[in-house]
């Protein structure tokens, strides 16, 4: 456990306690407790991560391995961009507000859990937490969509955890260790590494369906879709990439792939990865429904970071972990805004929207500029970290890796350009008349993490500077 | 920092920060917002030009902001960037004081504004870019503000084909990033400045090639630029004539021309390339019947031209490449801007409801006839220079299949030239009913394009001058 972010973990699940207490009258009083929590932490972070005295010092005081920091950084980050929302967006009569607020809370416990720990066991532990708590939140929608979502989502990731608790014993049969530290050394060593790869490829196995990455990619559009807006920008922002991507992404630098350890295994993540980058994107491109459509988007961009992540050199890694930063980003803003369309125009159904932007402008400039992030059109943020992760795939020599990955961007271009077309752009419909830009406190997460997006893609200097001083960190 | 670099930077930030305070200055008045905006257009063309002493004096002037891996943000002005950055930006700002009246009555003013500036701006970025990166970077920037320009009047059709002009221009982008990787792994750099004189590999050229076809619309990638043709003329003027086009050209003259030696066996196969594209659109436009889609087509035929002088090898054709940029850019918007100035008056695209229209249009007329003149390459308008050097050139190099196949464009330009001033200034009107002219502004626009047309000819002397000391300081491998 890294110790130093503890309290990140151990301040929102007192909230997530207090809550249904302190609340219990007062529902108003739990928006206020949530969102102080989560924007307390937030400030913490980047005064620890952004202090001018660190950027000067190219972010060598940052303790730890810099990555735990970073991606607490995120779940903060989305935490407080779904809180806030919520409070604006849930129904006044919602008769389970503070179970809400406390369910997002123990699930950003949970993250930061995951994310600081440093034994497999630990990770197990909070993976599991999250798993519950995010079954739990998308059954809040208690529509039959919303069961039909949680229901595959529990049917899927439970097996998933079942093949991880496996790996795990095998893992601790031959390693006799379950730190990752262990692993680590384990695989720098010339031993030869056949049970531990095994027990790694079955842990690895069961997060690729935690991840959603093709071919267990079915229960994400329906999670995505069935859950309750703010939710599924909170599932598919950041819950999923932290119970599924972050652990690959870990357990590639742990197998340390760039030695060419584990060939196999950093052989078939790739190809799952690319197989996700086509599925994903080629699907997106049938739906009809905008939080599918970004649920299948989802699963495309997924693959982008598990591609990199099978790669495993520190550039590929760089890319990885910056792309991760950046989907939590992206995805965020998309799914906030289906929300905002779905509070004011009653529908996320593409064929009856159109012409919004002349409504709803903010919502409409947000997602272009999430969107073309998305798709890796420069200079926004999405771009840089697709460059780094096609030019590790290039420079590994897998230069057929690297066209596709780039070319499949012209896919996700197009799916985004027709649901702006059909959305957004165009001659006002009927739908536009009707319904209004939503109220600014709605707005305000998506244009915050629009800035973000813009912010990163202009400084990427200092980003990938933390980014390298993570990957020297965590692979070194 | 020293004038010159001044002067860069503020090129390149100017419209490009500059265009994001647009919405701020539309929230004050309309009136405010129109004066920026033509001020930004107008402070970017003083400052490109104002370049130009210096680059004419043998120096230049480099500005950069250090990235990691070699992705060096790098400002370079040079005698080919100055060049091209001026042109652009005048031609621009003339777009946008004729914008004024012609956008006037419609809606998403401030969106126009500010992607028009904006386009500049990345214009601007992309000329003055020395690490090939950053070009792609701005390159992409040009394709999103042309994305929302070509949407502009939001019908279905508008948007499907404002949709397929970004499908089309990013793919062929990101060919180019695949180019320009294999560039970074093959020589460990993307400055510019640092490849000069190097030789480029077949696959990478090609690469990059298929970017700068789908940019300036030639086959295989041409046909996006006739359907964008739905947008606003001054947008599809802006597009077309003066910029979007000449971006492909451009990063040919800076990639192939003045840095990389381009493979013999490789310009040879750009060479029939345009030579098709030339005669295609050629035909094309002879058969159209939608003023802006011939004038569309017929940009598609000219940039073939500039290609045929760029790609010959030599410096007679490369001079008059460059003149063709020169020329094009004036005597093809001004034909954009008149077509503008009859579509709004008339109502009509259609050539043939059209006819008779130079008794009510005269002064439009006129400028219509002298920017067909100087396309058309008829002595002594500058158009005629230009066609002249590059087919001078292009002949040393002895091609004959080539050189018929431009020689038959040239007179195919010549034809439907003619067939579309008749029929829509000559003949019988045909069911309109005698539309007023165009308003002062508008007017005086096409007007002042089509006399620098004019001037450019008779005083061609500067523009050789300065075109040939361009060629014979930086040009690569020409005879």
């Amino acid at each position: 456990m890294d110790k130093g972010l503890l309290a990140y973990l151990l301040i929102p699940l007192l909230s997530a306690v207090v809550i249904p207490f302190a609340a219990r009258n007062r529902p108003k009083l739990a928006d206020l407790l949530a969102n102080v929590t989560l924007l307390a932490g937030l400030v913490n972070l980047l005064w620890l991560a952004l202090r001018p005295s660190v950027i000067a010092g190219g972010f060598a005081d940052i303790p730890g391995d810099g990555f735990s920091l970073l991606l607490v950084s995120a779940v903060y980050l989305v935490g407080l961009c779904v809180t806030f929302f919520s409070a604006w967006f849930l129904d006044e009569k919602l008769p389970n507000r503070q179970a809400y607020y406390s369910l997002i809370l123990v699930s950003v416990a949970a993250m930061t859990g995951v994310v600081t720990t440093t034994d497999f066991f630990t990770l197990y532990v909070f993976i599991e937490v999250l798993a519950v708590t995010s079954f739990a939140l998308i059954t809040t929608d208690d529509s039959g969509a919303g069961l039909e979502g949680a229901l595959k989502y529990f049917f899927l990731t439970f097996p998933a955890s079942a093949l991880i608790i496996a790996g795990i014993s095998v893992l601790m049969l031959s390693l006799g260790s379950l730190s990752f530290d262990a692993l680590r050394v384990f695989m720098a060593s010339d031993i030869p590494s056949g049970p531990v790869t095994f027990g790694a490829a079955l842990i690895m196995l069961g997060f690729i369906i935690k991840a959603g990455v093709v071919p267990f990619h079915t229960w994400t559009p329906d999670a995505y879709q069935g859950a309750y807006a703010p939710v599924s920008a909170h599932l598919a922002g950041i819950v999923t990439k932290i119970s599924g991507v972050y652990a690959i992404i870990k357990l590639a630098t742990l197998l340390r792939f760039f030695d060419g350890r584990a060939q196999a295994l950093s052989g078939i993540l790739m190809f799952l990865g690319m197989l996700s980058i086509a599925v994903g994107a080629l699907a997106a491109l049938k739906q009809t429904d905008f939080k599918r459509m970004l649920a299948f988007s989802s699963i495309s961009q997924v693959g982008y970071i598990v591609l990199a992540a099978g790669l495993g050199t520190p550039l590929a890694v760089m890319g990885a972990i910056f792309h991760l930063f950046n989907h939590a980003t992206f995805k965020t803003v998309l799914f906030l805004n289906s929300a905002s369309l779905e509070k004011s125009a009653g529908t996320t159904d593409m064929e009856k929207l159109g012409g919004m932007e002349h409504s709803m402008p903010w919502t409409s400039w947000t997602s272009v500029v999430a969107l073309l992030s998305t798709a890796g059109v420069p200079p926004l943020s999405g771009f840089w970290s697709k460059l780094l992760i096609i030019l590790a795939l290039w420079e590994a020599g897998l230069k057929t890796y690297a066209v596709l990955a780039l070319l499949f961007s012209i896919v996700t271009l197009a799916y985004f350009m027709m649901m702006q077309k059909k959305v957004f752009f165009g001659r006002k419909s009927q739908a536009a008349e009707s319904s209004p830009e939503v109220s600014a406190p709605l707005l305000a997460p998506a244009v915050l993490m629009s800035a973000v997006i813009v912010a990163l893609g202009l400084l990427f200097p200092y980003f990938y500077t933390y980014v390298k001083m993570v990957a020297e960190r965590i692979i070194l | 920092m020293d004038l010159p670099i001044k002067l860069l930077t503020l090129a390149v930030a100017v419209p490009v920060f500059g265009a994001f305070l647009i919405p701020l200055a539309g929230r004050l008045s309309v009136a405010a917002r129109n004066t920026y905006a033509v001020l930004l257009g107008l402070a970017t063309f003083t400052a490109a030009a104002a370049l130009a002493p210096t680059v004419l004096g043998g120096q230049t002037a480099s500005f950069s902001l250090s990235f990691p891996r070699g992705f060096d943000f790098i400002l370079h002005a040079d005698l080919l960037s100055v060049f091209m950055a001026s042109i652009s930006a005048f031609v621009s700002a003339v777009i946008l004081i004729y914008s004024l009246d012609y956008i006037s009555h419609y809606e998403n003013q401030t969106e126009y504004y500010t992607m028009v500036v904006l386009f500049l701006g990345s214009m601007m970025g992309l000329v003055f870019s020395a690490n090939l990166l950053w070009m792609y970077v701005f390159w992409e920037m040009t394709g999103f503000a042309s994305w929302r320009l070509v949407g502009f009047f939001r019908s279905d059709r508008d948007v499907a084909k404002a949709n397929k002009t970004i499908l089309v221009t990013v793919f062929g982008a990101l060919c180019m990033l695949v180019g320009i990787i294999m560039v970074y792994f093959d020589h460990g750099t993307l400055d510019l400045r640092a490849l000069h004189g190097q030789a480029i590999s077949y696959a990478a050229a090609a690469f990059i090639l298929a970017g700068i076809l789908s940019k300036s619309a030639t086959l295989p990638f041409s046909t996006w630029l006739p359907d964008a043709g739905v947008a606003p003329s001054t947008v599809t003027s802006l597009l077309h004539a003066a910029v979007l086009v000449k971006i492909g050209v451009y990063a040919y003259a800076r990639i192939f021309g003045v840095t990389f030696a381009a493979p013999d066996a490789f310009s040879n196969t750009v060479l029939y390339l345009a030579g098709a594209s030339a005669l295609v659109s050629a035909g094309a436009a002879l058969i159209e019947t939608d003023i802006k889609r011939i004038i569309a087509y017929s940009t598609v035929s000219q940039i073939a031209f500039i290609f045929l002088g760029l790609a010959s090898g030599n410096k007679t054709a490369f001079v008059g490449g460059l003149l063709y940029i020169l020329m094009h850019s004036v005597a093809k918007g001004g034909l954009f801007l008149c077509a503008g100035i009859i579509e709004q008056n008339t109502h009509t695209k259609d050539i043939t409801k059209m006819g008779g229209l130079f008794s009510s249009m005269p002064v439009t007329g006129a400028a219509f006839a002298l920017c067909s003149l100087s396309v058309m390459g008829i002595p002594p308008f500058g158009g005629f220079f230009s066609k002249y050097l590059v087919f001078a050139g292009a002949a040393q190099n002895g091609s004959l299949p080539v050189l018929l196949m431009f020689f038959v464009g040239a007179i195919m330009t010549l034809l439907y030239l003619v067939r579309l001033f008749y029929k829509v200034f000559l003949g019988e009107p045909a069911g309109h009913g005698n539309p007023r002219e165009g308003s002062y502004t508008m007017v005086a626009s096409v007007m002042a394009l089509a006399l620098i047309g004019l001037a450019l000819g008779l005083l061609i002397h500067y523009p050789a001058v300065y075109t040939e000391l361009l060629t014979g300081s930086l040009g690569v491998n020409l005879q």
